[in-house]
């Protein structure tokens, strides 16, 4: 899959779906964040017309919310926690290493677009610290030997580049 | 509902419910500083220095976006109070870059201002500025958003007030900052760089690109836009005898109120290019051309004019000689202008460059309204039943009137848009009639019987007012309907659509240069007017035609008699009682015979008919069809005066030329197309020798009758007040209205029972189909340029967009044709032919194409073919028959 190339007949129907819909920007964005796994640039402009709001209008909603991304992200988004429980329990090594093992740099992704990698405030289960995510699955109590075997779970083997 | 009663600072304080304790504190006086609120946007709360304190409750809150409610008690400027806005202006300051010491918004930086009075130098607190960007690539505005603060007014003014929506806020936090789509150059976006967003900015985030002046201006006066006919409010900067800026005057009275266009806001730099007319000018050897134009006092310019006209009319008569009044010019000017022509010299044939863009046609409309329905304030529009906008692209051709139609659609009046082209409005429209081009009588017979079907008239309107409704009735239920949607090409279903969000409601109908200059077009304004008296849109606020006059004194030449059918106070010749008054005032004996248009002016040129010409603030060489044919008619002229403030292609052929002054360098007074009447007074002095052209025609008037002049503006007005009884509140305030003369009712209870007639409905003939010039070549404006571009052209910033002669082509035709984007091409027509770059736009149907004129070096003019508008069968200015062939 080149997630470059955009399916504008889904995108389409999915804009088609909530055309007229006053309040249907936000469901309307994530159903193409889910369906898509990005909101490609170019489609800003017709959900745009199909709403009734101005191109710019969009675009500040798209970028005001992290769960929107305007850039195709991996088919695994990792996500490392950076909270103040997590912090104490050591989750700058868990991302250090994490960063080593991907080689990506925060907010990066793949160049196949398998993996991103993204840190966030709280994943809001402290009591787990140091915790990461790996799309919606939770992952707590991390150590480098469990990070590693996590990675590995998704396909991403030791070295492997 | 009752006043609302509170205590500010110890005062007490009425104001009606929903006034926000901001405003209730500033209606008495009490100042509050703030920074994000302004009074024609929506609150929005963001700045927080606005706070106060509820004494009863110790609440703080944000001025601003709180009502006031009865029994508060407010205090503005406690201790706790200055020091929290203290703290909030620190970290605005603390977020600043560094360059704000050598900033440009200098004096009028109000985030400095306000950290001054609140006494911040040093803010204490650790730098952090944050952002890097500096944009500066469009000849406007300047971009440096790491002094935004975020009060939002650039964007709300976007949206609110412009409708435009180029800029929203992007990511959020700190990191938040206006935007464009794809954050790209305001340039590259849909921007059409009005500048209101930049007159609103607080700080120097945004800024207007000036490359000759740094600062500040020394001081600023109000004036009125010279450009085209909305007439808004400036607010102009002087340094000097120079103007340097110039904003939008943010008058509440205005027409404008906050917002302004680009050519308003930034051409006014032309005032101050290189070729400029400063001296008058005139030729050696008795006065002939070849000899080369050199400079000349006054007096011996006016003394070879007085001559040589005198030497004319004795030799030739005075029929031989003609006036071009100005659409440019002010009232006075006018007014004294056309008195040259017919109480000196003796000849009706005295016009405006107005004829230009069709005003001639509204003769008939102005006839069978008894000149009412003139006054029509824009507000209205906001506050129509429904508005039909045709043959208008006001987002390029008049901005503001775009911004009325846009804020009024935006609050769900039904907007119905008539236009074979894609514009601006599109997406403001509830419904878009894309008729073929020229048919719009033919669409307004058949909305018009449609309605008459479905019972969508206002039959006691019709008893009241009209006449002649049962004979027009029968045309409509003869009228073939599908003989209609055939030759407009507008389905049935959509014509249906326009007659049901039509149904029922008093209309305003917007009406621009796409009918008043078509082929027909007396026959579809007669159309129109129909429709109106039908529904009962007549003499009722935001009902009634709104003429989008497109040169700021259009209506108001025309008014003051610049017009060869009509003395001042656009009375017929005709009409004896008339004449006898005019003659009275003027001790001369007047000829009730029409005199010549500018375009029978050139015709006659041509055949050697005329031998004097007398131009005021026109350059017809340019504004014309048919450069060659004229500047030949114009050589065959024994005697051209020019008049004007530019050098341009006519003043090179003229015998003299007298430097004028622009609208800011004298006093005087524009006609809008609303019909408000703005007087103003001189901003800068006219550069060099030139002089007000009220004060040239004076002294040439005294010199050519031996006698003395009026001597002061206020004379003239005097006159002209005395005279015109429509111009009653010419009376030197900055704003008055036409005064209603109408002799019908409806248009004011002095009027009489004088009925309005329909006129016999009138079909336009089925297209044929042009072999050799298969393509419908539309003429327009854009919003860059005005009329012909002479001014607008000349200034820097302008020319800095190096825009060129395009021609826009359905992406279908060009493929068709194997044109590529960019592609050198000629377009030729029967008259004509001219060179340009092709654009391919989605906007445009197959078997049309779009030519802009007035872009600097643009000859599209050329094109058309110079025939008379003024005949109901004259084929028109807006369009014509073209091919297309590669370079
Ligand atoms: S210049 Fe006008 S159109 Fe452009 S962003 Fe500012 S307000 Fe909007
Ligand atoms: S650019 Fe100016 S007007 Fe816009 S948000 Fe920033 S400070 Fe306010
Ligand atoms: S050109 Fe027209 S719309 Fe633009 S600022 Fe001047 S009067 Fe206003
Ligand atoms: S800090 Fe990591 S889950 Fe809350
Ligand atoms: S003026 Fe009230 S919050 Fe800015």
């Amino acid at each position: 899959m080149n997630p470059l190339e955009i399916d504008w007949n889904r995108l389409n129907a999915i804009i088609a779906k909530h055309r007229g819909e006053k309040w249907g920007l936000i469901p309307l964005l994530q159903d193409i964040q889910e369906t898509i796994g990005f909101i490609p640039p170019e489609s800003m402009e017709p959900i745009a017309h199909a709403l009734n709001l101005h191109p710019s209008q969009v675009q500040g909603v798209v970028t005001f919310y992290a769960g929107f991304s305007l850039k195709p992200k991996g088919k695994w988004v990792l996500r490392a926690c950076r909270g103040t429980a997590c912090h104490v329990k050591g989750s700058r090594g868990i991302l250090r290493l994490m960063k080593k093992e991907l080689g990506l740099e925060e907010g990066e992704t793949s160049p196949d677009y398998q993996f991103t990698l993204e840190t966030v405030a709280c994943l809001g289960a402290c009591f787990l610290a140091p915790t990461m995510m790996v799309n919606r699955d939770y992952f707590g109590k991390l150590n480098p030997t469990k990070v590693t075997s996590i990675l590995a779970q998704y396909g991403k083997e030791k070295g492997d580049e | 509902m009752e006043n609302i009663v509170l205590s500010i600072d110890g005062q007490k304080v009425s104001c009606p419910p929903g006034t926000s304790v901001l405003e209730a504190a500033e209606q008495h006086g009490i100042k509050i500083p703030k920074l994000c609120y302004h009074p024609d946007l929506k609150p929005y709360g963001a700045c927080r220095l606005c706070l106060v304190e509820d004494e009863k409750t110790g609440r703080l809150m944000a001025s601003c976006v709180t009502p006031a409610a009865s029994n508060m008690v407010i205090r503005t400027a406690t201790p706790r109070i200055i020091n929290h806005r203290r703290n909030i202006a620190r970290l605005m300051i603390a977020e600043h870059p560094e360059s704000c010491v050598v900033c440009s918004k200098g004096n009028h930086c109000q985030l400095r201002l306000i950290a001054s009075q609140l006494g911040i130098g040093e803010t204490k607190l650790h730098p952090m500025p944050n952002y890097k960007t500096l944009e500066q690539a469009n000849p406007f505005i300047i971009r440096d958003l790491s002094k935004c603060i975020l009060c939002g007014k650039c964007i709300r003014a976007d949206h609110e007030l412009v409708f435009v929506g180029a800029i929203d806020y992007n990511r959020r936090g700190f990191r938040s900052r206006p935007a464009t789509v794809h954050d790209q150059a305001l340039e590259k976006s849909n921007c059409t760089v009005c500048g209101t967003c930049l007159s609103m900015c607080p700080t120097g985030a945004l800024s207007p690109k000036n490359r000759t002046y740094v600062g500040s201006p020394a001081r600023e006066s109000i004036a009125i836009c010279g450009f085209c006919g909305v007439g808004c409010s400036l607010a102009m900067g002087a340094a000097g005898e120079k103007i340097v800026e110039v904003k939008p005057a943010q008058r509440p009275d205005s027409v404008n109120r906050a917002t302004l266009c680009v050519r308003g806001h930034f051409a006014h730099d032309f005032l101050n290019v290189s070729n400029r007319l400063v001296s008058p000018l005139v030729r050696p050897n008795g006065n002939r051309r070849p000899a080369q134009l050199v400079p000349a006092s006054w007096d011996e310019a006016l003394e070879v004019i007085a001559k040589r006209l005198a030497d004319i009319k004795s030799v030739n008569g005075p029929q031989s000689i003609a006036f071009l009044g100005s659409s440019k010019c002010t009232n006075e000017e006018n007014y004294l202008l056309q008195k040259f022509a017919r109480a000196l010299i003796g000849t009706n044939s005295v016009d405006n460059g107005g004829y230009i863009f069709g005003q001639s046609r509204l003769r008939s409309f102005d006839e069978r309204t008894a000149g009412g329905g003139r006054v029509n304030p824009l507000r209205g529009l906001e506050r129509a039943e429904a508005i039909v906008v045709l043959g208008a692209d006001p987002g390029h051709s008049l901005p503001v009137v775009g911004y009325y139609l846009k804020r009024a659609a935006g609050q769900g009046i039904p907007l119905v848009l008539v236009n074979p082209r894609r514009t601006e409005l599109v997406n403001s429209a509830a419904l878009w009639l894309r008729l073929q081009p020229q048919t719009d009588l033919e669409l307004l017979n058949g909305l018009t019987a449609l309605l008459h079907t479905k019972e969508g008239y206002d039959s006691g309107f019709i008893d009241r007012y009209t006449e002649g409704f049962s004979i027009f009735r029968y045309s409509l239920s003869a009228l073939d309907l599908e003989r209609v949607c055939r030759v407009t090409d507008i389905d049935r279903r959509q014509l249906d659509a326009a007659a049901d969000l039509l149904h029922g409601k008093k209309i305003a109908f917007v009406v621009g240069q796409g009918i008043l200059q078509q082929k027909g077009g007396q026959h579809s304004l007669n159309a129109l007017l129909n429709l109106a008296l039908m529904t009962g849109s007549l003499g009722k606020e935001g009902t009634g035609l709104y003429m989008l006059a497109k040169e700021n004194n259009q209506a108001g030449a025309l008014d003051m008699g610049a017009a060869p059918d009509r003395f001042p106070g656009r009375q017929s010749l005709k009409d004896d009682r008339v004449r006898k008054q005019w003659e009275q005032a003027w001790k001369v004996k007047l000829s009730p015979d029409q005199g010549l248009n500018l375009a029978r002016m050139i015709m006659e040129a041509e055949k050697g008919n005329l031998k004097a010409l007398y131009v005021m603030g026109e350059n017809p060489l340019r504004a014309l069809p048919a450069t060659e044919r004229v500047q030949k008619a114009l050589q065959k002229l024994d005697f051209l005066v020019v008049q004007d403030i530019l050098e341009c292609e006519t003043t090179r052929m003229a015998d003299v030329v007298l430097p004028g002054a622009a609208f800011c360098e004298k006093d005087g007074s524009f006609t809008n197309l609303e019909g408000r009447i703005q007087s103003f007074s001189t901003v800068v002095p006219p550069p060099g020798h030139a002089k007000p052209d009220w004060e040239i025609l004076d002294r040439l008037m005294a010199k050519m009758k031996n006698g003395c002049g009026y001597g002061s503006l206020e004379k003239i007005r005097a006159e002209i007040r005395q005279r015109v009884p429509m111009y009653a509140e010419l009376d030197g305030r900055r704003q008055g209205w036409l005064r209603a003369t109408s002799s019908k009712v409806i248009f004011g209870a002095d009027g009489a029972d004088g009925l309005i007639s329909f006129s016999p409905m009138v079909s336009v003939d089925e297209p044929v189909k042009d072999e050799d010039y298969p393509f419908t070549a539309i003429f327009g404006s854009m919003r860059y340029h005005l009329g012909s571009g002479t001014r607008t052209g000349a200034s820097r910033r302008i020319q800095e967009l190096e825009l060129s002669s395009e021609i826009e082509i359905s992406p279908q035709d060009a493929a068709g044709l194997n044109f590529k984007e960019g592609e050198a091409v000629n377009v030729i027509s029967r008259h004509g032919a001219v060179g340009a770059k092709v654009r391919l736009k989605t906007g445009i149907l197959p078997g049309q194409i779009f030519a802009p004129l007035a872009v600097r070096g643009n000859t599209a003019m050329n094109l058309i073919g110079l025939s008379d508008l003024a005949p109901a069968d004259s084929p028109g200015w807006k369009t014509c028959q073209v091919t297309l062939k590669p370079a």
